[in-house]
């Protein structure tokens, strides 16, 4: 399973993703340390870090939704802010319940749509494809978290992205819930796109991913192919510990 | 740009919020013409300027509703967390919050309208229910519509401003609510500093329907003066959303 993908149909230059010496500083408090990675197409990459380590940070610096105080944060080799119809190339779910309670699913699409100049048939296709075509005109406020996250999934597949960047998906999903969105993941990375997956849920990444970033404090810690990664201690969750305690002690 | 501003009205139209605030606004336009149509003393509603006072109340709710509109338009996004999806829907930040002032100024212009003219309506009946003398012409009228349509427009981009530079919706409403219903009287009024109250801007939006030439300004130079407000408010909005980070 750890094989890379195929390359998509044009011969890029440069990685999908790409963080070079990334540092994010909040006053005092530095929460991405001059970090460097890149991810090729095709794979599905773990990225995992004890509560606090910057992860989700790094995910909104290379979104676009925070500034870094020094280095890059790449997409598709340029800023997300100057892709220039973002959601077809990069489609994200950072928070479960980035929703107004009084909206319906449905309209909260429509308004995404609207605002990416994606049309509404296509609201339609990715309600079904989640499977809440019969909930999508409730009130998000009535749904349950797996709802929510197949909802806040939806929205970041509204473009047909080539790259998907997931916070902690598998949070509030049934057992099925989360087979589903394993399935999905590893379908959508052999049609040689990209996952990006923040999690602290080790046995989910150890089924899904290929590769492993680990972070800690801010750090890159380990990075490599999850075969190698786990094979070195037995387990992911051998290999993880280990890194993590190394550092912390 | 119009791919934000289509966005923006659906967002307007698909939660109960603005439907809530209008119907508030009109219940207490009606509460507050009646109270004082029938709770005035005939020798002061007859007069000209009085009247033009009581039918100035949907003035003063249409803008404070219209400022309170702007705000939650963009803090409800904060509060709610939809501002993420938004932003990476929409990268250049500075579309979305001019969108926001779009719509904001759009529907606040309608608030206002609607409070002065169901003023207009509920107030000439009052007044001819206790057979009193209406001493309002048309020129009166029309200014009063054009002058809250104006207000309450320009109030609708004010709230849009502070609500991004503020984020946060409680101290973004209380903070416009104070303002309007207080800080501005205290000024002008309790401790008579009308030379500088007259510029501040709830009474801007008053003077636009003509109220008080003795203590406001005329209209034609109060709504540009208002308009630099809006425009600066906006502004300070656009430099707080571009440069800050999103949680």
């Amino acid at each position: 399973m750890a094989a890379a993908g195929p390359m998509t149909g044009s011969q890029r230059r440069y990685p999908v993703v790409s963080a070079r010496s990334l540092t994010k500083r909040y006053g005092r408090v530095t929460a991405v340390e001059d970090l460097t990675f890149s991810l090729n197409s095709g794979t599905v990459t773990g990225f995992l870090g004890p509560n606090g380590a910057g992860k989700s940070t790094t995910l909104r610096l290379l979104l676009g939704l925070a500034q870094p105080t020094a280095g890059d944060a790449l997409v598709f080799g340029r800023r997300y802010r100057d892709l220039e119809e973002p959601m077809t190339k990069v489609g994200a779910v950072l928070e479960s319940n980035d929703f107004h309670p009084g909206r319906s699913g449905r309209d909260h699409l429509r308004t995404l749509a609207l605002a990416a100049g994606i049309p509404w048939p296509r609201v339609e296709e990715v309600l079904e494809f989640v499977q809440l075509a019969k909930a999508a005109d409730r009130r998000v406020g009535t749904y349950s978290l797996g709802m929510r996250q197949r909802l806040g999934l939806a929205g970041a597949l509204l473009g047909d992205p080539e790259l998907l960047i997931l916070d902690e998906p598998a949070n509030g999903l049934d057992p099925a819930g989360v087979h589903w969105l394993r399935t999905f993941m590893r379908r959508f990375a052999d049609r040689g796109e990209t996952v990006l997956i923040a999690s602290h849920v080790l046995a989910e990444v150890a089924q899904t991913a290929d590769r492993v970033l680990i972070i800690l404090g801010g750090r890159l810690v380990a990075a490599g192919a999850l075969d190698e990664l786990a094979g070195r201690s037995g387990t992911l969750e051998n290999a993880y510990l280990e890194l993590t305690a190394t550092e912390a002690s | 740009m119009t791919a934000q501003l289509r966005a923006e009205l659906l967002k307007q139209r698909s939660t109960r919020t603005t439907l809530w605030l209008f119907s508030a606004m009109l219940g207490l336009v009606v509460l507050a013409i009646l109270l004082h149509g029938f709770g005035l003393s005939a020798g002061i509603l007859g007069r000209r300027s009085s009247q033009l006072a009581v039918l100035g109340q949907g003035q003063r709710l249409g803008t404070l509703f219209a400022a309170l509109l702007g705000a939650v338009s963009i803090t409800v996004e904060f509060r709610h967390g939809t501002i993420r999806p938004t932003f990476l829907a929409t990268p250049r930040r500075g579309r979305v919050v001019a969108a926001k002032v779009g719509v904001s100024m759009l529907i606040g212009i309608a608030f206002g309208l609607m409070a002065t003219a169901i003023a207009a309506v509920v107030g000439s009946t009052s007044l001819a229910a206790r057979g009193l003398a209406i001493r309002l012409d048309a020129g009166d009228y029309a200014l009063l519509l054009a002058g809250s349509a104006a207000g309450a427009g320009l109030w609708a981009a004010i709230g849009v401003g502070l609500g991004a530079v503020v984020r946060n919706q409680v101290p973004a409403v209380v903070g416009i609510c104070t303002w309007l219903l207080f800080v501005e009287g205290l000024l002008f009024g309790d401790i008579g500093l009308s030379n500088v109250g007259r510029f501040l801007p709830g009474s801007l939006a008053r003077a636009a329907t003509g109220q008080d030439p003795l203590m406001l300004l005329a209209p034609s130079l109060a709504v540009p003066l208002l308009a630099l407000y809006a425009a600066a408010a906006a502004a300070a909005g656009w430099a707080a959303t571009t440069r800050r980070d999103v949680a």
